[in-house]
């Protein structure tokens, strides 16, 4: 593998699984007679669903290798865990066995759907699943056409270069972008502590207009620009809110500089607020764009109800602006819906959560977060199936020098 | 838990919510979905919030998020280090009237809060239960000694005039939501009193 190569991968709902480590249930299961498949099969739905066991084929299908005969087996019913016995059997089953000449014995199923198309073939070896590829259809899950990859590694670096200023230590850095037109929407850092410098709310209200981000970082070369944020890397890692989110209060106080810190200002909560400021100025009029995130009725959940609907259709990123008036040159946003963000470091739970309310569509994030991240390394949100908007998460891996240099700065900051 | 003090509390908690409950009703004639909050401490109420994402276009600005916000400003403006801050967060009550969402109950612990009370139950987004549960602090194994190196949890009580928060909701949902991005469903236009 080129570890000198910038990489993108996909952070799935469910942390993937090497088949050999699938959790697994017991189950009891039969060899049946065809000709009682259909009455066995019906029957048995109805004393013994498999309610969480949705993703398991009911019955097996094998062909024999001596004589090619189709043998079929059926599970029956969920087996004890911890009990080899056949004994405990229930009851309504138990009067199936002589009637259709059942001989049943323990065997395993995969407890969880497959989240991958390899997974899925991996656990079939085991029994027979079905595999449904996410409900939503996000560009990027199955590959990035060269000329996006590179528009990614372009808003990438320009996060780094966000992250990293002098003489400060590294923060964590927010990058939202409308990829449709490859255009700049917000970019922040941390406002946490007093010593991060507070951006003046009018450049970031009118900064966001220019059309693409920086060419600067384009033309610099991959080694020198990733020289930086290794140093910085292997510096302290104390002010990165997303790591530390529970440390504000351990910094020291400097009062001439106290203006603008606040403890919850992590840098996607600055880009979100920041991105809501642009869209109030450039829409002044309009106020009727929000559908509220609070909860209770289905009727929250139109946007997720959208989404799914129109999963069939191969250009679902264009749905949203489909929706909108054509007239007006510059289409009102609705929250940040078919927006990227990138940041340096995978979001804490506080975070991940805010770009679920504000609509994001795609999550890219270079480091993860291990003492807080929300998405997947502490807390999972784009598999949390009870949330009403799921975006997809990748993770861009900078050469490796950058990464080894993390692993080794991470060391630092949690222990 | 002798009886006696339990209705002590009840009255008390009852006192708070109402409080909570009147900002959600500030927020429902505003047309934002109705949830609100407020803060005390020492039994004092200190800060109050509601839910402005409409009006901010910004859906974060949960009525928590506001309430919190106004005492940093506050504090911050008085002087008071983060540290101190800190200590004046470990004091303080938060009576709102839906569960925290999961960004509000991570916020919470982050803050370092005493005490949550909440009206009902937020089955699709409640970070103090309902889906995660942020407010038992980190579950993350750890080694770091200081306790603000790890996750911070706090108390929390839900169902605390639960009733009257679902039917501020029912009635936003029934008046329409007239900022859903698309109408689903005829805005029926009710006359306000
Ligand atoms: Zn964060
Ligand atoms: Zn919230």
């Amino acid at each position: 593998m080129d570890s000198d190569a910038w990489k993108i991968i996909h952070i799935p709902d469910k942390p993937t699984c090497p088949p050999e480590h699938q959790p697994t249930w017991k189950v009891y299961a039969s060899v049946i007679k065809p000709k009682f498949a259909n009455t066995i099969v019906r029957q048995l739905c109805k004393i013994a669903p498999l309610e969480d066991l949705r993703h398991v084929k009911r019955v097996r299908k094998k062909i024999l290798q001596d004589h090619g005969e189709t043998q079929l087996t059926v599970i029956l019913c969920l087996a004890p865990e911890h009990n080899d016995h056949l004994n405990d059997l229930p009851l309504d089953v138990q009067k199936l066995v002589d009637p259709y000449e059942l001989s049943p014995f323990i065997t395993e199923v995969c407890k969880y759907a497959a989240v991958s198309k390899e997974e899925w073939e991996e656990q079939c070896k085991i029994w027979p699943t079905s595999f449904h590829p996410p409900t939503y259809n996000i560009d990027g899950i199955s590959g990035f056409s060269e000329d996006d990859t590179q528009s990614i590694f372009k808003f990438m670096r320009l996060v780094i270069d966000l992250a990293v200023s002098e003489h400060k230590p590294i923060v964590n850095a927010a990058v939202i972008v409308d990829p449709s037109v490859r255009r700049i929407i917000a970019s922040e850092t941390d406002q946490v502590y007093p010593s991060s410098t507070p951006r003046d709310m009018t450049t970031t209200e009118t900064s966001p207009f220019n059309e693409t981000g920086d060419d600067r970082v384009t033309n610099a070369s991959s080694q020198i620009f990733l020289n930086g944020i290794i140093e910085k890397l292997n510096g302290s890692l104390s002010d990165v809110a997303c790591l530390n989110p529970w440390q504000w209060c351990l910094q020291p106080h400097e009062t001439e500089k106290c203006s603008q810190w606040h403890p919850l200002r992590h840098a996607s909560i600055v880009a979100i607020e920041s991105s809501s400021a642009r869209d109030r100025y450039l829409f002044p009029n309009s106020a009727e764009s929000v559908s509220p995130d609070h909860v209770l009725p289905s009727d929250a959940d139109i946007p997720a109800k959208k989404q799914k609907t129109s999963s069939h259709s191969p250009n679902v990123q264009k749905n949203c602006s489909e929706e909108a008036p054509r007239d007006p040159p510059m289409e009102r946003p609705y929250l940040c819906t078919g927006y990227d963000i990138f940041l340096l470091w995978e979001p804490c739970t506080m975070c991940a959560m805010a770009l679920v309310h504000q609509r994001i569509k795609r999550i890219f994030y270079a480091f993860p977060n291990p003492t807080a991240g929300g998405l997947g390394s502490v807390h999972r949100l784009q598999g949390e199936k009870s949330l009403n908007h799921h975006y997809a998460v990748f993770r861009v891996l900078l050469p490796g020098d950058a990464h080894n240099a993390l692993n080794h700065g991470l060391k630092h900051a949690v222990s | 838990m002798e009886p006696v003090k339990e209705d002590h509390c009840e009255e008390e908690s009852h006192k708070y919510m109402s409080l909570a409950l009147h900002q959600a009703k500030l927020a429902l004639e505003a047309l934002e979905v109705p949830v609100g909050c407020v803060i005390l401490e020492d039994g004092k109420v200190i800060a109050s919030g509601r839910n402005r994402t409409n009006e901010t276009r910004n859906a974060t600005r949960h009525a928590e998020m506001e309430a919190v916000d106004q005492l940093v400003g506050e504090w911050r403006k008085n002087g008071l280090s983060p540290s101190q801050i800190a200590e004046k967060f470990s004091k303080c009550v938060l009576y709102v009237t839906c569960e925290p969402c999961i960004m509000c109950a991570s916020a919470l612990s982050f803050l370092g809060i005493k005490e949550v009370y909440y009206g009902c139950a937020n089955d699709k987004f409640g970070g103090c239960g309902s889906i995660l549960s942020l407010h038992l602090g980190n579950s993350q194994p750890s080694d770091i000694p200081e306790e603000a190196q790890r996750g911070k949890g706090y108390k929390c009580k839900g169902g605390i005039m639960a009733d009257e928060a679902v039917s501020l909701f029912k009635c936003f949902y029934e008046q329409g939501n007239p900022s859903a991005p698309k109408p689903h469903r005829p805005v029926v236009q009710r006359e306000r009193t």
